[in-house]
């Protein structure tokens, strides 16, 4: 049993690498395709020596390919280069320093959608079509829809403006100011889980094995917690790749809209400066994330379900 | 044949309860888009869902032409004007009529989300299609190419798209959009022609002597109809999010047209004194989404009652 686990677990670390190269070499040729060179905009006018100096010392002049290769292997050792506009500053030094910032707003925003979304979820299915059940599910539908932007305004807009409880409006420092971006961007991902949640324990509360339970005179509470909950809490941990999708999306707006210095943030501006390296870079890092965010996932999702180990090779 | 309990407790509800079958009254024929549809106007969400997204797309389409104001004419005398009889939902900071200015962003927002809708399904068919169709290494190549796309975050993605097209307009906004959301309709293509290749029909046909495009052109991609306009109703949301997103951080077309995102994060400069330019572009967009996710469920439930989803 835990043979083929193993089995599954090299399998997919194996298969992670060509897609990380391949995503590598993506983000590679996207960002070749843009227009322009980050030393020949017209704001940023240097005489032509120097340009070509700045060319050839950033590689810009070398084949695609020597530029890939070079590329890549910056990025397997973790050295990301230089930024092309800030030129004191490496892309990595740019990372060590926004990148924290998101790290802890997804995190928090991520722990309070668990805390807050999935209890919502398992309080919904144990009184379906109650008052509680139609409240939850009208909380995940409008906190699906609502776009974060509206939400975030309206906190400060109430929050901050009209009732002025003592939180700022923007930065990242003390707990206040990290309350209502991390609410903010929590909402969505929360009605997500209440959503996923009610839906996977309603299903799981027809199966088969529920009724025997039942049949054989089990209490309802040991029923719902020992054979309900645990199978039902298996498909949210597969949530954890959309969701990170929405975390990303939502950053991106959270932080422009509470001025929080995080990676999205700073990815706008790198993309309006076409500074390709940083670009390269934050979107290598975001797909990375991503990519390792859903190895983690298949592999719990086969350690908890062993069935899944033979389908998803 | 060992019957499942959950197959008695389905057919409880399953298409012959809708199709007039009831004992001793004569059997209508019926065909499968019959039974979907009385599935779906028995979802009453779903209907409402369904009506609101249409008056939602009237106003859009027809309230600019029979409005009493311009929509671009600039007087700075009406000025944020909060909701009145003369302005029911206000001016903007321009004094242009937010009732009208609102039908009109709803013209891009819906548009670009429709024309993204399209190019997703023409290239998730295409691809899913052919991946599923074909099978083996090839299956197993693209695949793992999406696997690989899929690793890009969506918004990232979008952005690198519209910085590689250059120029932000319907267009590129459409195709940006698009580029960056069409794996999963890929995805589901493929799974779903992998399920039908397999059809005791489809062999008979080959058997026939039918050549494989007339077997995927006539006999499977029809059968996956109903999945693709499920696929609208959950991508067409999504773009329209996804642009409110670009436009808000300020990658969308410039004014003086402007979609729901535009014209919110127009909104969000003056949102300490005239909320209610936020407020509206955005609650127009969350409309469009909540109606086109309840259509969406409404769809799934009539079109493939097996995976119903509660």
């Amino acid at each position: 049993m835990s043979g083929s686990l193993l089995a599954y677990v090299v399998r997919r670390l194996v298969w992670t690498i060509p897609v990380v190269l391949l995503v590598i070499f993506l983000t590679f040729v996207l960002m070749r395709q843009i227009e322009g060179n980050p030393f020949r905009t017209s704001e940023r006018a240097v005489p032509e020596s120097i340009q070509r100096n700045l060319e050839r010392k950033y590689g810009l002049n070398d084949p695609w390919y020597v530029q890939y290769a070079m590329y890549t292997k910056g990025v397997l050792t973790f050295d990301l280069g230089p930024s092309l506009v800030l030129r004191q500053r490496t892309v990595n030094e740019i990372v060590k320093e926004h990148f924290p910032r998101s790290l802890e707003l997804g995190g928090l925003a991520f722990l309070f959608a668990a805390v807050f979304g999935i209890p919502l979820g398992i309080l919904a299915a144990l009184r379906p079509n109650s008052w509680l059940d139609y409240g939850a599910m009208f909380f995940s539908n409008v906190g699906f829809a609502v776009p974060s932007f509206l939400i975030a305004t309206l906190f400060i807009y109430y929050f901050v403006v009209q009732w002025d409880v003592g939180f700022p409006t923007s930065g990242w420092t003390n707990w206040e100011s990290k309350v209502l971006p991390v609410v903010a961007l929590g909402l969505a991902p929360a009605a997500y889980f209440a959503r996923l949640v009610r839906g996977t324990m309603l299903e799981t509360a027809q199966q088969d094995y529920i009724r025997t339970a039942q049949a054989k005179g089990l209490r309802r509470r040991r029923i719902v917690g020992l054979h309900v909950l645990r199978n039902s809490l298996i498909p949210v941990v597969t949530a954890a790749g959309p969701l990170l999708g929405y975390l990303i999306t939502g950053s991106f707006v959270i932080e422009e809209i509470f001025a929080i210095p995080g990676i999205g943030r700073y990815y706008v501006t790198a993309v309006t400066a076409r500074d390709y390296s940083v670009v390269m870079g934050l979107t290598v890092l975001l797909s990375v994330i991503v990519i390792l965010a859903n190895l983690v996932v298949d592999i719990l999702y086969a350690v908890l379900d062993p069935r899944t180990r033979e389908a998803r090779a | 044949m060992v019957v499942q309990p959950g197959e008695v407790t389905r057919d409880v509800g399953g298409p012959g309860a809708y199709a007039g079958t009831a004992a001793g009254a004569p059997i209508r024929q019926t065909s499968l888009w019959r039974d979907a549809w009385y599935r779906y106007i028995r979802n009453r969400a779903a209907v409402l869902a369904g009506v609101v997204f249409l008056v939602v797309l009237a106003y859009c389409l027809v309230w600019p032409a029979v409005s009493p104001y311009d929509p671009y004419k600039v007087d700075f005398s009406q000025a944020r004007q909060n909701p009145s009889l003369d302005h029911p939902l206000g001016t903007d900071r321009f004094g242009r009529d937010m009732l009208t200015r609102t039908a009109l962003g709803g013209r891009v927002s819906i548009g670009i989300g429709f024309a993204a809708t399209i190019v997703i399904l023409v290239i998730g068919v295409a691809y899913g299609a052919i991946s599923g169709f074909i099978g083996g290494i090839l299956d197993n190549g693209m695949m793992r190419f999406l696997d690989a796309l899929y690793g890009l975050p969506y918004l990232p993605f979008a952005i690198i798209t519209l910085a590689i097209i250059g120029d932000i307009n319907f267009w590129s906004m459409t195709v940006a959009l698009a580029i960056a959301s069409w794996f999963t309709t890929a995805r589901i293509v493929r799974g779903q022609v992998i399920t039908l290749k397999e059809n005791d029909y489809i062999r008979a046909t080959r058997a026939i002597g039918a050549r494989w495009y007339r077997i995927l052109l006539r006999h499977i991609l029809p059968n996956t109809l109903g999945v693709l306009i499920i696929a609208v109703f959950l991508e067409l949301p999504a773009v329209v999010l996804g642009e409110a997103f670009l436009s808000f951080i300020g990658l969308g077309i410039s004014p003086p047209e402007a979609s729901w995102g535009a014209m919110a994060q127009e909104g969000r400069e003056v949102y300490r004194t005239s909320p209610h330019l936020i407020v509206i572009p955005s609650v127009a967009i969350a409309v469009l989404v909540l109606c086109a996710n309840f259509v969406a469920d409404g769809l799934r439930d009539a079109l493939d009652p097996r995976t119903r989803e509660t």
